[in-house]
C-alpha cells in the first residue's frame, strides 16, 4: 500500500471502519512511513478532541415534560375526530330505522349488514397494531411453518441434489438473485437440495441440509438497507432459529437440531462461503 | 360528544338489528381503541424517550437556537409517534435521529439557512497540515468553547456528521442510513469535516503564537 492509498483510507482507519485485512495493510504502511504516521497521529488527535471537547447538549427537564404532554394531547384530538366521523356515519344510517316503516324490508337488513361491515372496517383500521405480533415474531412463525410444511408434505426439495453446482443454477433461474450455495458434506452437513419458498413478501431460496437424522432449512434472501446486522438466535415450539446477515443476504436457519449444532452449521457455512 | 346519549338507549335492547346496537358496538370499540392508543403511547415513550438527549443534542447543533431546538425535538417526537407503527428496526436512536434531522432541515430551509452544504475546499487533504503536531491539537482537548466555535463555523452537513460519529458513536453504516448517503460518502464527508476542524485549530495555534 502506498502513501496515497493510505491517506484515502486514513479516516476509516482512525474510525475502525476498515475490514481486518485492509486495516492490517494500513498498519504495515504506517510502520514504514513516518510521514503517514504523522498524518495518522494528527487525525487521531482531531478525532479525540472532537469527542472530548465538543459540548453535548442534554435535554432540559422541562422539554421531557413538554413532549410527554404534547403526546398525550396528540391522542386526544384524533379521538374526537374519530367520534365525529362515527356520529356522521350513524346519522346517515339511523333515520330510516327510527321511522320503523321499512324495518321488515330485506334491503334494510342489507343496509344494516353494510353498516356493521363498515363499523368493522373502521374499527380494524383504527387499531391495526393491537393484537398484531411484532414483525420478527411473525417472521419466526412463518419460518417454522415453512420448515414444518417442507417436512410433512414430502416437499422438502424442488431440486434434489447434493451437488451445489446443480442446486445453484436451478435456483438462479427461478429467483431474481443469486443465492449462495455451498456443500458442507465434509463438515457433517450434507446438502440435500433446494426449494423455492415465499416469506416476508419475498421469493426466497430454501437450501436443505442434513444433520444426522435431522434437516436444516436455510432460508436466504437479499438484504435490505437498514437491516440490523445482529445475529439472532430464537427457540420456539421446540425449533431453533438462527439468523445472521452478511453484506448481501439475510439468512435464517431453522431446524430441530440443537442450538449449538445450528451455530456450528452457521460457522461452517460462512467459512465455506469465504473459501469460495 | 353525542355518543353516550345514544348508548344509554342501547342498554336493555338486545335486538341485533337495532341501530343502537351499532352505536354500542362503536362505544365499546372506541373504549378499546383509546386503551390501545394509551398502550401504544406507553410503549413509544419507553422506546424513544431514552434518546431525548441525543435528539436534543443533534437538533441544537443543527438549528443552534435553544428555543428552535426544543420545538424541533417536540415536533420530531410527534412525527415519530405518528409513524411508530412503521418502525421495524431495533435501532430506535438512529430512527429517531433521522426524524430529528429531517425536522431540523425543514426549519433550516424555512429560515433559508445558507450553510446547509459546502462545496469549497474539496482538497483539504492536499493542503498539508501535516506540519502541525498532534500535541498542539491535543492541548485543546478540554477547550469546549473553542470546539463549539470551531464546529459552529462549519456547514450543517459537517456539524451533523461530526455529532453522529463522535458524540453518538454511530457506525458509518448507521450514519449513512440516517443521512441517506452511501458509506463511502460518509467517510469522505467526515474526512472533509475533520480537515476543516484541523485547519481551524491550526490557525488558532498560529494566531496564539
Amino acid at each position: 500500500m502506498n502513501c496515497e492509498e493510505t491517506t484515502n483510507l486514513m479516516d476509516a482507519y482512525v474510525d475502525g471502519e476498515l475490514d481486518p485485512i485492509t486495516s492490517l495493510q494500513v498498519e504495515r504502511h504506517l510502520r514504514e512511513c513516518s510521514k503517514c504516521e504523522q498524518v495518522y497521529e494528527v487525525d487521531t488527535a482531531v478525532a479525540h478532541v472532537v469527542s472530548q471537547a465538543a459540548p453535548y447538549y442534554r435535554a432540559p427537564t422541562e422539554l421531557r415534560e413538554r413532549i410527554h404532554s404534547a403526546l398525550r394531547d396528540a391522542i386526544g384530538p384524533s379521538t374526537i375526530a374519530d367520534s365525529a366521523r362515527e356520529n356522521q356515519l350513524l346519522a346517515s344510517r339511523t333515520p330510516p330505522e327510527r321511522r320503523n316503516v321499512f324495518s321488515d324490508l330485506p334491503w334494510n337488513r342489507l343496509a344494516l349488514a353494510a353498516a356493521i361491515l363498515l363499523a368493522a372496517i373502521v374499527a380494524s383500521s383504527l387499531f391495526p397494531r393491537m393484537s398484531a405480533p411484532t414483525s420478527d415474531q411473525f417472521l419466526a412463525m412463518q419460518l417454522i411453518a415453512s420448515h414444518v410444511r417442507s417436512l410433512m408434505a414430502n416437499h422438502l426439495t424442488d431440486v434434489a441434489s447434493s451437488d451445489q453446482h446443480t442446486v445453484k443454477p436451478w435456483l438462479d433461474v427461478k429467483l431474481d438473485f443469486a443465492a449462495p450455495v455451498v456443500d458442507l458434506s465434509n463438515q457433517g452437513f450434507p446438502l440435500i437440495g433446494g426449494r423455492l419458498d415465499y416469506l416476508a413478501n419475498h421469493s426466497v431460496a430454501a437450501l436443505v441440509y442434513q444433520r444426522r437424522k435431522h434437516f436444516i432449512n436455510l432460508f436466504v434472501w437479499p438484504v435490505e438497507s437498514g437491516t440490523t446486522r445482529a445475529t439472532k438466535a430464537v427457540s420456539r415450539q421446540g425449533y431453533h432459529l438462527l439468523h445472521w446477515v452478511d453484506s448481501d443476504f439475510n439468512y435464517w436457519a431453522v431446524s430441530d437440531v440443537s442450538a449449538s449444532d445450528l451455530q456450528a452449521f452457521k460457522e461452517q457455512f460462512e467459512g465455506q462461503l469465504r473459501t469460495h | 360528544m353525542a355518543l353516550p346519549v345514544e348508548a344509554e338507549h342501547a342498554s336493555g335492547n338486545e335486538d341485533f338489528d337495532s341501530p343502537r346496537k351499532i352505536v354500542k358496538f362503536f362505544v365499546v370499540k372506541k373504549a378499546e381503541h383509546e386503551h390501545a392508543q394509551k398502550a401504544e403511547l406507553a410503549s413509544f415513550e419507553e422506546v424513544m424517550l431514552p434518546h431525548l438527549d441525543a435528539a436534543h443534542n443533534l437538533a441544537k447543533w443543527l438549528v443552534r437556537s435553544e428555543q428552535d431546538a426544543q420545538d424541533v425535538v417536540q415536533e420530531a417526537y410527534l412525527r415519530a409517534f405518528r409513524s411508530f407503527a412503521g418502525f421495524r428496526g431495533s435501532n430506535g436512536r438512529a430512527w429517531l435521529l433521522t426524524i430529528v434531522r429531517n425536522t431540523s432541515y425543514t426549519l433550516l430551509k424555512k429560515n433559508r439557512a445558507v450553510d446547509l452544504t459546502t462545496t469549497f475546499d474539496e482538497e483539504i487533504h492536499a493542503m498539508g497540515h501535516e506540519s502541525v503536531s498532534p500535541a498542539i491539537i491535543l492541548e485543546h482537548a478540554e477547550d469546549a468553547d473553542l470546539m463549539k466555535n470551531a464546529m459552529d463555523e462549519l456547514p450543517a452537513e459537517f456539524r451533523e456528521i461530526l455529532v453522529l460519529r463522535h458524540q453518538e458513536d454511530l457506525s458509518y453504516k448507521e450514519i449513512g442510513d440516517i443521512l441517506k448517503i452511501p458509506t463511502g460518502t460518509v467517510m469522505s464527508r467526515l474526512a472533509r469535516a475533520r480537515g476543516k476542524l484541523k485547519e481551524y485549530l491550526t490557525d488558532r495555534v498560529s494566531q496564539e503564537k
